[in-house]
């Protein structure tokens, strides 16, 4: 199945799009009305506006920023990194009426979305695996922790949310592994 | 590749910074933690919000805390609750009873306890009052109040970082806790329900403190 490709300028518009409507309709406050919602639709979606935003990077600056992101390796250390400090319980609760933190989440996701895209296409599988040999075991711990604790972790968010969440990680990590795994596989089969 | 080692320090240290600060050095993972040792490290002053109380005129929180002599043992309910508060009342009851077999005519006893009410809507007065009696609260040693309407009730739970959410199914889900308040009415420190001990003890302690000084 080929997916038609939109041209960069178009890419960069549909992230502002998206980004708009993430952080400035009701959507925003309805996706982090629930603790599964904050976590599994809006981190992801930022980062894919963060994504679609960076096709507009000019080609000078790429080629400026490229040694310092040799082989994705800075990207996907960044990335690693930014997920693990984002799911820490207490984020969750501060993002709700911390606007510093908020903003703070909301940028760290953004330009996540935009490393991991850039680092994806340089890294090549085996730095691939290296990265989602790190990152999907840790959601899949943070999600068994936030299925199996007895108590609710975030004041704001209920306790059968906080399971639905932990249930979502370990799915999501699971799925995302898979998916790879194909890809992969496929990809090592079609080489001569 | 010098470059790439340099920028992924930085994101390294970033990253540590942040975590650091948002975990207290790494020290605690939740809100509710956070709020327990921040409250242990810079106690928290009463807000002056007027709250109604059953059989009695209604006073500032403030004023009701700070006696100067007694330290108080806090908590926040609705009345129509039926689980966690139960288990609080439970607990409010044993300590009682512990606070007034230590000092039987509990004429100005060194602990006190106070029920608060998150529910303006429901909890009035009389409400209150009915709840009092059906845990059998000595007046003497557990007192009840609630806020009047919805601002007081947003200006009392803002300082205390007491966080209600609906459960979805009418009631409500609360970082519920035992909040000890020292006789000058400065919350200082945060107990598990489930340290309903401890908390009486630390109270007892803080309370002989100041009224040694």
């Amino acid at each position: 199945m080929k997916v038609p490709r939109l041209g960069a300028r178009a890419q960069s518009w549909v992230g502002f799009g998206l980004l708009t409507i993430l952080i400035l309709t009701p959507l925003h406050a309805a996706l982090e009305s629930s603790m599964s919602r904050h976590m599994l639709i809006q981190y992801p979606a930022l980062m894919l506006s963060g994504a679609l935003l960076s096709a507009a990077v000019p080609g000078v600056l790429r080629r400026r920023l490229a040694p310092w992101n040799a082989l994705g390796l800075s990207g996907f250390v960044a990335v690693a990194l930014c997920l693990a400090v984002l799911m820490i319980p207490r984020v969750l609760d501060l993002a709700l009426d911390d606007p510093g933190v908020e903003a703070g989440k909301i940028l760290a996701l953004i330009v996540a979305g935009a490393l991991l895209r850039h680092s994806w296409r340089i890294g090549g599988l085996l730095i691939q695996a290296f990265f989602l040999g790190y990152t999907l075991p840790m959601m899949g711990v943070v999600g068994s922790l936030y299925e199996s604790a007895p108590a609710r972790l975030c004041n704001a968010y209920l306790l059968d949310d906080q399971q639905n969440l932990g249930q979502g990680l370990i799915w999501l990590s699971v799925a995302i592994a898979l998916i790879w795994l194909a890809r992969a596989g496929r990809c090592l089969m079609a080489r001569p | 590749m010098l470059r790439t080692i340099l920028a992924s320090a930085f994101f390294a240290a970033l990253s540590y910074a942040s975590a650091h600060a948002l975990t207290h050095d790494f020290q605690v993972w939740t809100a509710e933690g956070a709020r327990r040792l921040e409250v242990a490290l810079n106690p928290v002053t009463p807000p002056a919000v007027e709250l109604f109380a059953p059989w009695a005129p209604s006073q500032r929180l403030d004023h009701i805390l700070a006696d100067g002599h007694a330290a108080t043992i806090v908590d926040f309910i609705y009345t129509r609750c039926t689980t966690v508060c139960l288990s609080l009342g439970n607990t409010f009851q044993q300590l009682q009873t512990a606070i007034v077999s230590a000092n039987p005519s509990a004429v100005n006893p060194p602990v006190r306890l106070l029920s608060i009410s998150f529910d303006p809507v429901h909890d009035d007065p009389q409400a209150l009052g009915q709840y009092a009696a059906r845990l059998h609260a000595d007046p003497r040693v557990w007192r009840f109040a609630g806020p009047r309407n919805a601002h007081d009730l947003a200006q009392l739970l803002k300082p205390y970082e007491v966080v209600v959410i609906p459960d979805g199914l009418g009631g409500f889900e609360h970082n519920a806790a035992l909040l000890v308040v020292d006789p000058t009415g400065r919350l200082v420190r945060i107990f598990d329900y489930a340290e309903a001990d401890l908390a009486l003890a630390y109270a007892r302690s803080i309370a002989a403190e100041s009224n040694a000084r």
